[in-house]
């Protein structure tokens, strides 16, 4: 269940190395084990610069792609996972647990109790989930706030030392950095009772709760008769506790209006002490029916000292906030487009902004635009071949709008125009950017009323709603689009 | 070394990461680990500073003392440190307990006569049990964080020696249990866990019964020596611990272990208490424990896996990889005792839920696709080991994780893997035809995919990502023509587009079996040869062609290369096209190839191109086809080689050289002939694989014999009788000699080997050859004759001929049969030999005794005398 080794790298596309190892640390205890586990098939951890280069490699990380290499590009090198064989040495190193996010590459090789030959299923390898923890817990912490580089650079000076504490001989302890940072503080508190090991101490204060639900919807419309537009709600409940003694009680219960639609795929943080087999079976895998359980929906749990994700879950309301249609033609030298947008009448039409953005990828420079548009002002972005329609904080009365015109490009220079390989030919899409404060498409809330708090005091409860928009596409109903499975069940 | 600055560590510490091998091999490496332990005592570095040393050593313990007793002299060092630190507080305390165990473990001295281990297990016991150790031991402000470091640090070493702390789970029981202020409960209940599981392995393994190890407090620490009987039988067996998984069941053998009923009783409060406070820790930490737990009560009687079942509704509904991976562990170890067939389509909906749910990231995703496919059913019908969809995951609760082209590559594959075996359930079901039938998606979407990969300029990830799909594709459902053939067409169709995906094509036709790879080849084949023979991408069509030339469609194929020579100016292009002859040459295509050939060779511009279009023509006029194709073929001298030009001369060399090859030819004399007019030797051939055209070639030193003649075989194959090989000598002088024997053959591959045999003696007797017999009543007047003949010029000699048990008249029929000319047995007989070239050798043997016979012999060699002693004397013994 432990890690032998970890690692963060910088990518930096462009130079000699490809990137910089900003952070390691090795577990010789762990290494020690690893040896007689794997036996004849152990593979020792390199150092950092041969890990660095193998790893970017592996990871296509390098920029010399301009000829095909066996031991990169074969057809039969497949990874269905972010778990890599990396060759050093002439050996292969596996399983090393990889993946790119913000710029930084995550790694560490988990520890196999067995022989490495054959391969054991990675499922059977206890120690890939905890390496996936590890990773996705540094991350949590590199990332939690701002993403300023200064910031950055303190937080990976301060991993040392949180390692040390979170994961002192590669066994992870608390895949929450935070917690661990906050423990070194609390050091001295005394105990009088059992202290869950994810609370690293004692809120003292007012007491207060607040709730937030953050709704994104995504979307994919098409326009056209065989293919069928895709939408779905995404929700995220965040939770701040601030309640004083070691295990208080809250029970939160997220409420639907009446003909709200019902929340689907639950799924909650690890301190909701019990759940309603009601909430753990409503899925969005089965077809929908009226008999759907469509709340309260309760969720009891003793909150840790941060801020927390309480549950995510989807829904699938029954229109789309936004519907439109594209429609974009090269009509010789130029594109003909045409946009249409109607914002749904059950929809709150207070916007904190609403945009839609639409790129021409593959084609040089904008030259020349000529417009007009219902509502709302275009900007052109020439060097980027973009354009964003301004459309504001409101829909005019008829919730209708539309945007029709002709683009002209110049000549198509490969480094500075957008390259995208979907949006081939006419294939095209915009994409909408919008925002709507204290409101949620489903309908959910959490009633001030309904959370019940078991610690001393009364607390002071706040809630936030908000939707936003993510992935909205609507695809140039012209040309082909891709589609996803469910777009072709009619 | 003196004692170094803070600025002067933080250089040597950064210098060292960066390449601990480099640094350690330069002058200033030496000494770093006894600097570093002396100057943890400085008072002039800062704390800070201290623990950066201390980190370093927690990574890198094996450099800094890399043997046994410098490991055992850190350990004592940094413990000794720890002791003097002031009672104040100190960041050092933590680090410092760290490091003496990292140090114990990797120098391999953790056991019973090592002082350090000694020194640090109790004092370890004591700082977990939260007793009191008195001044030194810091302020009390440090007393839980060092409990739960000394928890980490126990739990560490008995993952490193399982069972050291078997005889500690009554006092780590107790300790969990306790009332008031408490022990840390994390780091207690893991080690209380491990140390468990490794105590029942142990056990069972040694078919010992737990003797109330769960329940007898230990000696209270620093009182009592250390019991190491536990750690001692384990260490054998630091082995694989079987994982939790049902493929090793067999290797638990848990179930050797049979605990009395009240030892049973125990060991469920012990779970059932780790399990009831389990909620306290870390979602990480639980994860271990529901792991270690699985492995602990799996395959073990009277334990039923129920215990779990409290914990299991609130593990599901969360989003915790680890959380629910090791739910599946447990599922995996109890399967239907602990999940019904329910509980497994739960779990199966909250996995597939899981692995598409966008609040979670995309490695989550994937690895909770791959648990899906190597889900670990209640009823497997599948073969183990193989990733396959599970019975209860039907193609409707698929719907999500289908694959898209907006999809990763990584999540793409993975999906498309899901996919094909939709497919091939979905192709028995014989549901064509239909708009949304998975087969149709597969289709549109490997479409989708071979329109990205044709975009010229692309990125090559894009192409790779599309020939590991087709490849995918062509693994899964290789019976599929229905979704075979409209592939094949589709990456005819990239071809055409995107001729540089050369390399790519050739690797896929490498790699794939015939089903796809055939119809690939006749379709790409066309591809290649309608075109005209020039332009941009030429190289790219030589290099395909290359590799799907063959005997079909001769000559459009020759066409393309004849219209293509004309472009081939440089000796890149110029190779490229050789290339393809040569591929061409291997299949056996002949007549027009010859006439393309005669062609390259006078008109290329590039003399090493000539040359070879020359040699090719010389190859192809005067090897037969099997041999051509030997001549051609992969090296097997060279297989690693890149290089093509090495790699040809390589397959040249073996093919058409001969080789020098250890013999599979075995040869030895068979019996003396004694007929005809010159000595004939009788060899015995044995083979060992098939050996063709075999020719043996003799030779002898000195000028004993005329040169001998070579023997031909035309076949010889391994256990079939062959017949006797026969070599007329032709003896200038009557001599013993030694064969010096060669071998040229060629092998069933078509090599010619070459081969040295170990040498056969022709003795002495080889070369006796009798006198025409005359008639019955000349025989004694004959050889008298004979007798008489040899003086005055020959010599006469007496000789004792010793014999053995079966006397004169049995040594004589054996040895001397065919040379007898008058016979009086069991006394007497006159023997006449000749001897080529012209010599001869009269034997009179008479008046025998038991043991040994008189011999007079006369001969006309004075050089034989010696032989004929030897001969003699030897006769006895060979009989």
């Amino acid at each position: 269940m432990a890690q032998r080794a970890v690692w963060l790298i910088s990518h930096e596309p462009g130079t000699p190395l490809g990137g910089t190892v900003r952070f390691s640390r090795r577990y010789p205890t762990v290494e020690k084990r690893a040896k007689v586990f794997n036996g004849t098939s152990y593979v020792p951890i390199p150092e950092d610069g041969p890990f660095l280069k193998s790893l970017l490699f592996e990871l296509r990380l390098l920029d010399e792609d301009r000829d095909f290499m066996e031991s990169r590009d074969s057809c039969s090198r497949i990874n269905k996972t972010s778990v890599y064989g990396l060759k050093v040495g002439g050996e292969e190193l596996w399983p090393v647990v990889a993946f790119l996010k913000n710029g930084i590459v995550y790694a560490c090789v988990p520890l196999v109790e067995q022989t490495l030959s054959p391969r054991p299923a990675l499922i059977s390898i206890s120690a890939i989930s905890q390496g996936f923890e590890l990773l996705f817990g540094i991350q949590d912490f590199l990332y939690s706030s701002q993403k300023i580089d200064t910031e950055l650079n303190t937080k990976l000076s301060q991993l040392p030392d949180l390692l040390l504490q979170a994961c002192p001989f590669g066994t992870l302890l608390d895949a929450n950095l935070q917690n661990s940072l906050d423990s070194i503080s609390f050091a001295s508190v005394t105990h009088p009772q059992k202290q869950p090991a994810w609370k690293a101490g004692t809120y003292k204060g007012k007491p207060q709760v607040s709730i937030a639900i953050t709704e994104k919807v995504k979307s994919m419309q098409y326009d056209k008769q065989d293919i069928a537009d895709t939408w779905q709600v995404v929700g995220t409940v965040t939770c701040k506790c601030d309640l004083e003694g070691i295990m208080p009680n809250v029970t939160i219960s997220l409420s639907l209006p009446t003909n709200g639609s019902p929340l689907q795929d639950i799924l909650v943080h690890p301190c909701v002490t019990s759940l309603d087999s009601a909430i753990l079976t409503s899925s969005s895998i089965d077809a929908m029916d009226d008999s759907a359980f469509s709340g309260p929906y309760k969720f009891p749990f003793t909150p840790p000292l941060e801020s927390f994700n309480l549950c995510y879950y989807t829904s699938q309301v029954p229109v789309p906030p936004i519907l439109g249609f594209y429609q974009m033609k090269e009509e010789e030298v130029q594109l003909k487009i045409t946009v249409n947008l109607k914002l749904h009448e059950s929809v709150k039409n207070n916007f904190k902004f609403c945009e839609a953005h639409i790129p021409f990828y593959n084609r040089g420079p904008i030259t020349h635009v000529e417009y007009k548009v219902s509502f709302g002002q275009l900007e052109v972005f020439r060097e980027k071949s973009l354009l964003i329609w301004i459309i504001g904080q409101k829909f005019p009365k008829s919730m209708e709008i539309s945007l029709s015109g002709t683009v002209t490009f110049g000549a198509k220079s490969h480094e500075k125009q957008p390259f995208d390989h979907i949006c081939i030919g006419g294939t095209a899409y915009l994409k909408l950017h919008f925002r709507i404060l204290d409101y949620t498409l489903t309908g959910c809330y959490a009633d001030q009323h309904s959370v019940q708090v078991f610690a001393s005091g009364k607390p002071k409860i706040s809630t936030h709603r908000k939707l936003i928009s993510s992935d909205y596409y609507i695809w140039n109903s012209k040309a082909p689009a891709p589609v996803t499975y469910g777009s072709l069940l009619l | 070394m003196g004692l170094l600055s803070r600025e002067a560590w933080a250089q040597r510490l950064g210098a060292f990461r960066a390449s601990p091998s480099a640094y350690m091999a330069a002058p200033e490496g030496e000494d770093l680990g006894r600097d570093l332990l002396s100057d943890l005592r400085s008072e002039k570095l800062s704390e800070q500073t201290k623990v950066s040393m201390l980190a370093l050593s927690l990574e890198y313990p094996a450099q800094l003392w890399p043997d046994a007793p410098a490991a055992e002299a850190a350990a004592t060092s940094l413990l000794d440190t720890l002791v003097l630190l002031p009672p104040r507080p100190s960041a050092l305390r933590r680090p410092l307990l760290l490091a003496a165990t990292t140090a114990l473990v990797t120098g391999g001295v953790l056991g019973p006569t090592s002082g350090a281990s000694l020194r640090l297990l109790p004092l370890l016991l004591g700082l977990a049990s939260g007793g009191d150790l008195g001044r030194g031991f810091g302020p009390s402000s440090e007393q839980r964080p060092l409990q739960a470091t000394a928890c980490e640090c126990l739990r560490e070493l008995e993952s490193c020696k399982p069972g050291l702390l078997g005889g500690c789970l009554g006092l780590l029981r107790g300790l969990l249990g306790q009332e008031g202020p408490v022990a840390p409960v994390q780091p207690l209940s893991l080690l209380l866990a491990l140390a468990l599981r490794n105590t029942l392995v142990i056990q069972a393994r040694a078919r010992a019964s737990l003797q109330g190890l769960l329940t007898v407090r230990a000696p209270p620490p620093g009182g009592g020596p250390w019991n190491w009987t536990l750690a001692q039988e384990g260490d054998a067996h630091l082995q694989p611990q079987a994982p939790s998984w049902p493929a090793a069941e067999e290797e638990c053998g848990l179930s050797a272990l049979e605990p009395s009923p009240e030892e049973a009783r125990e060991l469920r409060a012990a779970v059932a208490q780790l399990l009831d406070t389990s909620y306290l820790l870390t979602p990480v930490a639980q994860a271990q424990l529901l792991w270690l737990l699985g492995w602990a009560l799996r395959g073990l009687r009277g334990q039923p896996p129920v215990l779990f079942k409290p914990q299991l509704v609130r593990l599901l509904g969360t989003a915790q990889l680890a959380l629910l991976h090791a739910v599946l562990a447990l599922k995996a170890a109890f399967g239907e005792a602990l999940f019904t067939a329910q509980d497994e389509a739960l779990l199966l909906r909250r996995l597939t839920l899981a692995a598409q749910h966008p609040a979670l990231p995309l490695p989550a995703h994937l690895f909770y696709l791959h648990c899906l496919l190597s889900f670990p059913e209640n009823c497997p019908l599948g073969p183990a080991g193989e990733e396959a969809a599970p019975l209860l995951l039907e193609p409707q609760l698929c719907r999500g994780l289908l694959p898209n082209l907006l999809h990763d590559p990584l999540a793409l594959l993975a999906r498309l893997h899901l996919l094909c075996l939709l497919c091939a359930e979905d192709e028995q079901k014989e549901e064509k035809g239909q708009a949304q039938s998975p087969c149709h998606y597969l289709q549109e979407l490997l479409a989708g995919l071979q329109q990205r990969a044709a975009l010229t300029g692309g990125p090559r990830a894009l192409a790779t990502l599309c020939f590991q799909a087709s490849y995918l594709v062509a693994l899964c459902l290789a019976g599929h023509r229905t979704v075979l053939a409209p592939l094949t067409h589709g990456l005819a169709q990239l071809y055409r587009a995107r001729p540089a995906l050369a390399p790519h094509f050739v690797d896929l036709l490498d790699r794939v079996a015939p089903e796809l790879g055939e119809p690939l080849r006749v379709v790409l084949r066309q591809e290649v040869v309608s075109r005209p023979g020039g332009g941009e991408a030429l190289r790219w069509h030589l290099q395909m062609l290359a590799k799907v030339a063959d005997r079909d469609a001769q000559s459009a194929t020759l066409g393309f290369l004849q219209a293509a020579a004309a472009h081939c100016t440089d000796w890149g292009l110029q190779q490229a096209l050789l290339r393809v002859c040569r591929a061409l040459l291997r299949v056996g295509v002949g007549g027009g190839l010859a006439d393309l050939l005669q062609a390259l060779a006078r008109q290329l511009e590039d003399p090493d191109g000539r040359d070879h279009a020359r040699l090719y023509y010389v190859l192809l006029s005067h090897l037969s086809g099997p041999k051509l194709g030997v001549a051609l073929g992969p090296s097997l001298a060279a297989p690693a080689l890149t290089s093509s030009l090495v790699a040809e001369n390589q397959g040249f060399a073996t093919a058409l050289m001969v080789q020098e090859a250890p013999a599979p030819i075995r040869l030895s004399v068979g019996p003396q002939r004694a007929e005809g007019p010159v000595p004939v030797l009788q060899l015995q051939v044995e083979v060992l694989e098939p050996v063709y055209s075999l020719e043996l070639r003799f030779r002898v030193e000195g000028q004993l014999y005329a040169p001998l003649g070579a023997v031909h075989v035309p076949c010889l194959c391994p256990g079939r009788p062959a017949r006797p090989l026969l070599l007329p000598l032709q003896p200038q002088r009557p001599a013993p000699a030694q064969l010096d024997i060669r071998a040229l053959y060629t092998k069933s591959t078509g090599l010619t080997c070459y081969t040295h045999l170990p040498p056969l003696p022709v003795k002495f007797a080889d070369l006796f050859l009798p006198f025409p017999k005359p008639p019955e009543g000349a025989r004694l007047g004959f050889f008298e004759e004979l007798w008489d003949s040899c003086l005055p010029k020959g010599t006469e000699s007496r000789l004792w001929c010793p014999l053995g048990p079966q006397g004169l008249e049995a040594l004589v029929s054996r040895h001397l049969e065919p040379f007898v000319v008058v016979a009086r047995p069991p006394t007497s007989y006159h023997i006449a030999i000749r001897l080529p070239p012209d010599s001869k050798l009269l034997l009179r043997l008479e008046a025998a005794q038991a043991d040994g016979v008189p011999v007079v012999l006369r001969t006309d060699a004075w050089a034989v005398l010696p032989l004929v002693g030897d001969y003699l004397r030897g006769l006895s013994a060979a009989v």
